[in-house]
């Protein structure tokens, strides 16, 4: 099973890479827990960035489901999602 | 010379009539009564349309006025107030038309002692008007020199030290989605631009040195000072929409799934943060200048154009609908766009529809138009094109409804009551598909800007169920309506929530319990927001001190409920009825959400919607309803 995960630009800036695939996550928490192994040192400043952003998967907040314990199926894309204001 | 005899404090106390035809003018009084009930701005401006016009009217002949109107805020250092209103019947969707603009216009016209100015009647041959507030004089100046020059090169030959509303080719070739700019600004919506064309008014200079006169100046000062510092610290006027501007919001629209991407098939574009608010700050950026005057938000950019130099960067309409909705992740590509549809004075929401409507087209062998999803070829030369109405560009310049007459696919044609919709998807945002379907201009966003509350700022409730969605288009639009009415941003709204609350971890539980408060309030949350007391927010103190009447939330939702009621009545008179507060069959029927079967649920809010408004089953305004808020008709 692959899902997508898309990042803010911030995190993106720190991983250097705006999206990318993961195999075998089953939760959204197993997304971060992946994220912080497969980049290393950044990885911990990354787990920082996500304390202040929401998740969606398929643009849908897992606040609204079971949190971070919220599961993903195939072909998924998990969001990092931060408050903003435009016009 | 004129003297203004003892007015509700903040107003000029004149407006100023001219007859385009016979080539004169003349000072009026503000009529207070209508200044009490509708503050100024879109409310007056929307009383007198109404009262001076007869039903069915040309849009585009003589019998249209052009009605630049101000507000009390206007002409005061407050934050975010040099904003005016224009308003006219719309050529683009046959009901209510307005725009506001900001730059520096709004501030001239206070300067000159203007609250009103109307353009009536249409001059034979282009000319231009040079008003002299001081000196109590209109000219009439001969503007062939000036016919078919962009609105930078008309702005910088009548001369950069005064304050002009310009139009640009478009507006000349009566493009149905024309606006009218003010430095590097444009009241952009409902073909402002094409009336101002049809009466061959190319541009309007006001000057004077005319003073506001306040109730309170020395109150107003002090908590001015005080909304400054308070807008440096807050997360949304202090930090990101001046360091990222409104295109700020493109990675919260893709992760939420409701950025449009080809032509609204999509709420997620893979290349959608290369052409960000961040992207644009870290490669494009070089300034700000192109920001409001007196604004410390300064959410304009500044960027650099190879062989043109430093203009206005996109904002995130812009960014949006000719980014991803194009499928087009290149933001030197959007921005060359921006400034082409700024100095030709387009709408850039229009355009990118029309656009992203025509390479649909193109898709489905439906139209042969040189233009695709994808691929920056073409796009330029058809954006002139359009601006000339010459070749195709003829057709698109009657926008996505008429196009989808002629042409086919007014199953994605993306419009609601014929204007154009905004970046916000409304499969993901049900609150916001709610406003769409029933702002009486069309499909717009910034005429209440239901997404803020539900989907995209800091207490997002959830945008996908029927909880509060028929409430919050009513208090937002409400509440817009007032805010267009004083002249003021829209975006000053968003300081309503606080950085304490901003400031709350997402996973909190005071995060958590705020939200469901808030999504749990039901019919309370109308009730609250149309409480009397006294004035709290900012604006609401501003008016207080600037006019001398104490103005707080509730009064303001009554205000703009009574502007709201009014263009509905508008729209009525005219033929706009509630078969047209609908959203396009996109939106109704086709899904962009995982396991979401159909699209907007608007058949089970728009009832609801209704009855909130004290509107009967046909979306009409019952007596008691127009006799509540004093709306005559």
């Amino acid at each position: 099973m692959a899902v997508t995960v898309e990042l803010t630009y911030a995190m993106g800036k720190v991983l250097g890479v705006d999206r990318f695939e993961v195999e075998n996550a089953s939760t959204a928490a197993d997304i971060i827990a992946e994220t912080k192994k497969r980049f290393g040192a950044k990885g911990d400043e990354f787990e920082k960035l996500t304390r202040v952003a929401t998740i969606a998967v398929n643009g849908v907040l897992v606040s609204y489901r079971k949190g971070k314990s919220t599961r993903l199926s195939d072909g998924d894309v998990v969001s990092f999602v931060k408050a903003a204001a435009g016009g | 010379m004129w003297q203004c005899v003892a007015m509700i404090k903040g107003y000029a106390g004149r407006t100023l009539e001219v007859d385009l035809a016979a080539r004169t003018f003349v000072f009026k009084p503000l009529d207070e009564e209508i200044a009490r009930l509708y503050i100024g701005g879109k409310g007056y401006g929307t009383r007198l349309l109404y009262d001076r016009t007869e039903a069915g009217i040309d849009p585009l002949g003589p019998e249209n006025p052009l009605i630049f109107a101000t507000g009390p805020l206007n002409g005061s250092v407050a934050p975010q107030s040099n904003r005016f209103a224009v308003v006219c019947k719309s050529p683009l969707t046959g009901g209510i038309g307005n725009a506001a603009c900001g730059g520096s216009y709004a501030y001239g016209m206070k300067r000159a002692g203007i609250d009103v100015l109307v353009v009536l009647n249409r001059s034979e041959t282009p000319v231009r008007l040079d008003i002299d507030g001081d000196n109590d004089t209109v000219e009439f100046i001969d503007a062939s020199d000036l016919w078919g020059k962009g609105t930078y090169e008309t702005q910088e030959i009548l001369g950069k030290k005064k304050h002009h509303a310009v139009i640009g080719p478009a507006g000349e070739n009566l493009v149905l989605y024309a606006g009218i700019v003010s430095n590097e600004r444009i009241a952009g919506r409902t073909g402002v631009g094409a009336v101002m064309g049809s009466k061959k008014l190319k541009a309007v200079t006001v000057r004077g040195k005319r003073k506001l006169e306040m109730d309170d100046p020395e109150a107003f000062k002090e908590y001015t000072k005080w909304v400054r510092e308070m807008f440096k610290e807050h997360p949304v006027l202090g930090e990101s929409l001046k360091r990222f501007g409104t295109a700020g919001i493109v990675g919260t629209t893709q992760a939420r799934n409701i950025i449009p991407t080809k032509n609204f098939q999509r709420g997620n574009f893979d290349q959608a943060l290369k052409v960000s608010g961040e992207y644009m700050e870290d490669h494009e950026l070089v300034g700000v200048k192109s920001s409001c005057i007196h604004c410390p938000v300064t959410c304009g950019r500044d960027v650099e154009l190879e062989g043109v130099g430093r203009v206005k960067g996109p904002e995130y309409e812009t960014v949006a609908l000719m980014g991803p909705n194009l499928e087009i992740g290149d933001l030197k590509k959007v921005a060359e766009w921006n400034y082409l549809a700024d100095d030709m004075g387009m709408d850039t929401i229009s355009l990118g529809a029309v656009l992203s409507f025509t390479m649909e087209l193109e898709e489905r062998g439906m139209l042969e138009s040189g233009i695709h999803f994808g691929d920056p070829a073409g796009v330029s030369e058809l954006i002139k094109d359009v601006a000339h109405r010459s070749g195709l560009g003829d057709d698109l310049a009657d926008g996505v409804m008429r196009m989808s007459r002629k042409y086919g696919g007014g199953e994605f044609a993306m419009h609601v009551k014929g204007l154009e919709l905004s970046a916000y998807d409304p499969r993901g945002s049900f609150a916001q598909g709610v406003e769409y379907a029933t702002t009486n201009r069309g499909g717009c966003h910034v005429q209440g800007a239901s997404m803020y509350l539900e989907s995209v700022g800091p207490l997002t409730i959830n945008p996908q169920n029927l909880k509060l969605k028929a409430e919050i288009p009513v208090a937002q639009q409400n509440l817009a309506s007032a805010i267009n009415s004083m002249v003021l941003c829209i975006f000053t709204t968003y300081g309503m929530i606080p950085k304490q609350i901003h400031d709350l971890r997402p996973d909190s539980f005071a995060h958590k319990a705020l939200s469901f408060a808030l999504e749990n309030s039901g019919p309370l949350f109308l009730k609250a927001m149309q409480m009397k007391g006294k004035p709290m927010l900012w604006w609401e103190k501003w008016l207080t001190y600037i006019t001398g009447t104490p103005l707080s939330g509730g009064h303001l939702q009554e205000i703009g409920g009574r502007v709201f009621n009014l263009e509905r009545m508008y729209n009525l008179r005219e033929g706009v009825d509630a078969s047209t507060d609908t959203l396009p069959p996109r939106m109704l029927n086709e899904s962009t959400f995982k396991g979401m079967e159909s699209g907007h649920p608007l058949d089970q809010l728009l009832p609801r919607y209704y009855r909130n408004r004290g509107w009967d089953e046909n979306g009409v305004p019952t007596a008691q309803t127009l006799e509540r808020l004093q709306v005559a008709v």
